[in-house]
């Protein structure tokens, strides 16, 4: 096993609650509003 | 009337055109040199690539929105630069050789008060022999690239159907890439096809990459705020792998690649090699053959130049260890200090050092990552050095009013991992700044509370949608201003 498989076979698996929100359509419609507030955010401090 | 080139109509050069035609309106002239006559919105190539859209799909001509905008565009590549003029005449030129059917090879100098250089990168397939679609690997870095690399991946799924197993590596092509965000997209797209299609069990996906850990990309990783703890990119990305069992190979340089092979040596000095069904593996950059002369006509390429072939602008250059690295290091006008009325934007600008810690092998061997500059700061900086072009014409500014250093402006980042309006996933990641200040953020280098990321539909969405916002803002349509860079 190489170092990248290592590493990757000691990483945390996500939840089957995080997996079925990570496509769960109204908790997405939220994370998509927060998601776009935060590139808002990162757009304005890149105006000088 | 006054004439600024622009070298390049990527994201840098474009934006840069329709902000400054924008801003001069009549009283001067915008002039584009491109090679291609396509624009190519170049995220969504990783689609193309996977045989879920077409090259119709990411690109559109150039010439009818430069007609309709009052821009004047040549489609040409620039050959050299003559920033003091020549004996005969004293007017800054560039040198062009025509691309277009009818023009093809015809050789043209045109003067100028103010030029551009956004001709990005120059995919160097030739750094690494064997590497590339000429040679023995596939690439999705143009969609010609891209649509080739979909074909292979069909002949693949039809192996893997018969009960052929098969090893896809993609990833990147040399120690020195950048873009291993688009290899990390192209892997998850890849792999969520083979899901798709019903195929998975019987492929193996490894993600081959010069990265020190996963989630480097190129900026030396990030670190998060999640449920009261501070977390890194590293340990967010390995989790993604082992949730979608891909494979990793890191730290790896590869050396060459033969028809079905590819040999590598890692930062620890082994030598390796692997065997492959199917292999993406993006290029190394370099700036694109652009030579510069003096009035008498010496050659002064290397003033000007970096030696990666990249433009030299207000940055610092000077040579230091990696500690001593700071922000302000960074170029912030993105003018040259040899020419007032020059500039580079986008990948076209020489990084004054990577971002990502620097490592050899005992050999050696460069296997860290170049420092990205696409996508929302090349756009940035096309519009900020537009904007000062604009107040050094029509209000005698005699210095840039306006900066967009990668050590102050945040950057969001939407990396596909499948694509689906009901099933695709996608990691959203916003960071800030993108250069990291150690200075300002003792420890992370980076704001925590602006610096984030977050794996879900959601994302994929956003990603869909800046596809069509892009291209609509691309395309000068009414209110495209309105959409940020």
């Amino acid at each position: 096993m190489n170092l990248g498989d290592e590493r990757i076979a000691a990483a945390p698996l996500p939840t089957s609650r995080t997996i079925r929100l990570r496509t769960f359509v109204p908790y997405q419609l939220w994370r998509f509003l927060r998601i776009n507030l935060r590139m808002v955010a990162m757009i304005r401090k890149g105006d000088h | 009337m006054a004439r600024v080139v622009i070298l390049g109509a990527g994201v840098s050069g474009h934006t840069a055109a329709l902000h400054l035609k924008r801003l001069l309106g009549k009283r001067h002239e915008v002039l584009v040199v491109a090679p291609n006559a396509d624009w190519n919105w170049i995220p969504s190539n990783i689609w193309v690539g996977v045989g879920r859209m077409t090259t119709k799909d990411v690109t559109f001509p150039l010439a009818p929105v430069y007609r309709r905008k009052g821009i004047t565009f040549r489609q040409a590549k620039a050959v050299a630069i003559w920033p003091e003029g020549d004996t005969v005449d004293p007017l800054p030129t560039v040198e062009v050789v025509h691309t277009s059917p009818g023009r093809a090879g015809e050789v043209e100098r045109i003067s100028y008060d103010y030029l551009i250089n956004a001709t990005g990168p120059r995919l160097n397939f030739g750094a690494t022999p064997g590497l590339g679609p000429d040679g023995n690997s596939l690439s999705v870095c143009t969609p010609a690239h891209a649509e080739q690399a979909a074909a292979e991946l069909g002949k693949v799924i039809e192996r893997l159907r018969a009960g052929e197993p098969q090893r896809l590596v993609i990833g990147v092509g040399h120690g020195t890439c950048t873009c291993e965000g688009a290899a990390f997209e192209y892997a998850f797209n890849v792999e969520h096809e083979l899901r798709a299609h019903g195929v998975r069990d019987l492929a193996e996906v490894v993600y081959l990459t010069n990265e020190y850990e996963l989630g480097d990309f190129g900026v030396g990783g990030m670190v998060f705020e999640q449920q009261g703890f501070l977390s890194s990119s590293q340990l967010w990305t390995e989790s993604l792998f082992r949730e979608r069992d891909v494979h990793a190979i890191l730290r790896a340089h590869v050396e060459r690649v033969e028809p079905g092979k590819l040999y590598y040596e890692t930062l620890d000095g082994v030598q390796d090699s692997l065997a492959f069904d199917f292999a993406m593996l993006l290029p190394p950059f370099r700036g694109q053959e652009l030579a510069a002369y003096d009035r008498t006509g010496e050659n002064i390429t290397d003033r000007l130049f970096a030696p990666n072939g990249f433009l030299k602008v207000d940055a610092d250059y000077s040579a230091k260890p990696f500690e001593q690295w700071r922000a302000g290091d960074w170029p912030s006008t993105y003018q040259s200090p040899s020419y007032a009325n020059l500039f580079a934007v986008g990948i076209a600008f020489a990084p004054p050092h990577p971002i990502s810690v620097p490592r050899k092998s005992p050999a050696g061997t460069v296997i860290s990552p170049a420092p990205p500059r696409t996508g929302m700061p090349s756009g940035v900086m096309g519009r900020q050095v537009a904007r000062s072009i604009a107040a050094m014409l029509t209000a005698g500014a005699q210095t840039p009013t306006h900066t967009a250093s990668m050590a102050a402006m945040g950057a969001a980042c939407i990396a596909s991992a499948g694509t689906g309006l009901r099933h695709g996933t996608a990691a959203a990641m916003t960071m800030y700044p993108v250069v990291p200040d150690y200075v300002r953020f003792p420890g992370t280098g980076r704001s925590v509370k602006d610096t984030y990321g977050e794996v879900g539909l959601a994302a994929h969405w956003v990603k869909h949608l800046l596809h069509f916002l892009f291209i609509y803002k691309a395309k000068a349509l009414p209110g495209w201003r309105l959409i940020p860079e």
